[in-house]
């Protein structure tokens, strides 16, 4: 009887192993298509670097957009719209434009553009979602009447590339409530945080990952993680 | 709604008072600073609630913007010569 | 002040900034009938995006952009449209800034020619104001001499 129970649970232990093991496979298959896939879209993205954004087609683009978006700003500012002041806005965006069209966008690749605003049109809304948030566990905190605060200075080294998204991610820290980025050197964020919460909230990077899927930076899968698998998928094979 | 605007606008002018304390008497520059620009954050509400006080709220939010971006200027000049001058 | 700026938030902010900032000086200089503003409202509001881009990138970078015969030559161009104004209504048989006499060259009624003769009045005063705001700025703060300068005058004082 003993022996009987001692199969069947054996036999069960077997079916759930072998149901891990095609999971394991499963999961080593979509890294290897990911990796690979990765490792084109490095390589496209490389080459329009070598393209350059100094081209005469990035720079018309640039000074186009430029000149769209401070049209667009004009002409909430202007509230007359007749022919007279529309040509004096005309010239002026014409003359601004012209003169810092590359200020604005200053090494954007051409064509990453509209998914990058299309991306950062989508952020808002969570970084108002976090704001709340933390609004409200700011207040707990201060309105209590022995306040549990503990200021700390973090150092946290990002994985964000350019000087934009780091200055993004740098504001979003800023805009909310209990932590203040104080500087950026090589590369090293220096945030105040006032609370143990925060800063581990801070710490776990929902916010860096969030800005570095805007900008399309940071998405590597990185290889020697991929090889440390494999050894254990050529034991599973 | 004239009077909610016109309580909110001095209840605005006494936090104004509170930060003016760290003006006077803030030990140190940066203490300063850091007060100066928090009233200019304050005075360019107090202005757009003036600007609906006398219904000319286009007038003033024009008035606003040149104030905070003076405010900004201002802000960076003097941490810019505070930090060359050690 | 004039020194490279380390700082790459301000860096970033800034850049993005000034075009916007200068827009909005130029549209406070042509609204100067309508909404607060006017020519020297609007010639300090582009004098301070200057100095903004001095500040955040100091001078060695921001050189170009900011050229000192460049500024001199607004400064004198700009008091050019405000004389150059007044004195072509007197050519024209008026007074000195009497602007209804515009009408004759620009085949408007007296109220447009006013209108469009204070408004040139009013982007030469703001070409003007901007060009001696940011000279002053640089000679405030680099103390009359620029950092270029010094290293070429003792070059040529070695070399003669």
């Amino acid at each position: 009887m003993e022996v009987t129970l001692l199969v069947q649970a054996a036999d069960e232990s077997f079916t759930i192993l072998e149901k891990a093991r095609v999971r394991a496979v499963d999961l080593m298959n979509t890294a290897a298509k990911l990796t690979s896939e990765t490792r084109w879209m490095e390589e496209k993205r490389v080459r329009a670097i070598f393209r350059g954004a100094r081209e005469s087609r990035a720079g018309l683009q640039n000074f186009v957009v430029t000149f769209v978006i401070l049209f667009v700003f004009w002409a909430l500012l202007s509230g007359k719209y007749d022919a007279f002041h529309l040509s004096l806005g005309v010239i002026c965006t014409g003359v601004v434009a012209w003169m810092g069209h590359e200020l604005i966008f200053h090494n954007v690749r051409a064509g990453d553009m509209r998914v990058i605003a299309w991306r950062f049109l989508k952020y808002i809304p969570w970084l108002f979602h976090e704001i709340v948030v933390s609004n409200f566990h700011v207040a707990r905190l201060v309105l209590s009447p022995r306040l549990p605060i503990d200021p700390n200075l973090i150092r946290y080294r990002t994985k964000l590339e350019s000087d934009t998204s780091m200055v993004t991610l740098a504001n979003s820290i800023t805009l909310t409530p209990g932590t203040i980025t104080i500087a950026i050197e090589n590369g090293e964020f220096i945030v105040h945080a006032l609370d143990r919460k925060v800063a581990d909230d801070l710490n776990a990077g929902a916010m860096e990952d969030q800005v570095a899927h805007i900008f399309m930076e940071a998405d590597h899968i990185y290889i020697q993680d991929v090889l440390d698998v494999a050894r254990i998928f050529a034991a599973l094979r | 709604m004239q009077t909610f605007f016109l309580a909110v606008a001095l209840g605005i002018c006494f936090l104004v008072f509170l930060v003016l304390y760290r003006v006077v008497y803030g030990p140190g520059v940066f203490n300063r600073v850091a007060a100066i620009s928090a009233v200019g954050t304050k005075t360019l509400i107090i202005l757009l609630i003036v600007g609906f006080l006398y219904q000319r709220v286009d007038m003033f939010v024009d008035i606003s913007i040149v104030y905070a971006l003076l405010n900004f200027i201002g802000c960076v000049a003097v941490a810019k010569y505070l930090e060359m001058e050690r | 002040m004039i020194y490279r700026g380390e700082d790459i938030i301000i860096r970033t902010i800034s850049r993005m900034l000034i075009p916007f900032i200068q827009l909005y000086g130029l549209y406070v200089i042509m609204h100067g009938h309508y909404s607060p503003g006017g020519g020297f409202q609007g010639g300090v509001i582009l004098g301070a995006s200057l100095i903004l881009l001095l500040l955040a990138y100091g001078y060695q970078d921001a050189k170009s952009r900011v050229p000192e015969k460049l500024l001199t030559v607004f400064s004198g161009v700009g008091v050019f449209i405000y004389a150059g104004t007044g004195f072509l209504c007197l050519v024209l048989l008026g007074n000195f800034l009497d602007y209804a006499m515009l009408a004759k060259i620009l085949h408007t009624d007296a109220a447009h020619a006013r209108s469009l003769g204070i408004l040139s009045v009013e982007i030469g005063v703001g070409m003007a104001v901007m060009a001696v705001m940011v000279s002053i700025f640089l000679d405030i703060s680099t103390g009359g001499v620029l950092p270029g300068e010094e290293e070429e005058k003792q070059k040529t004082a070695e070399e003669a």
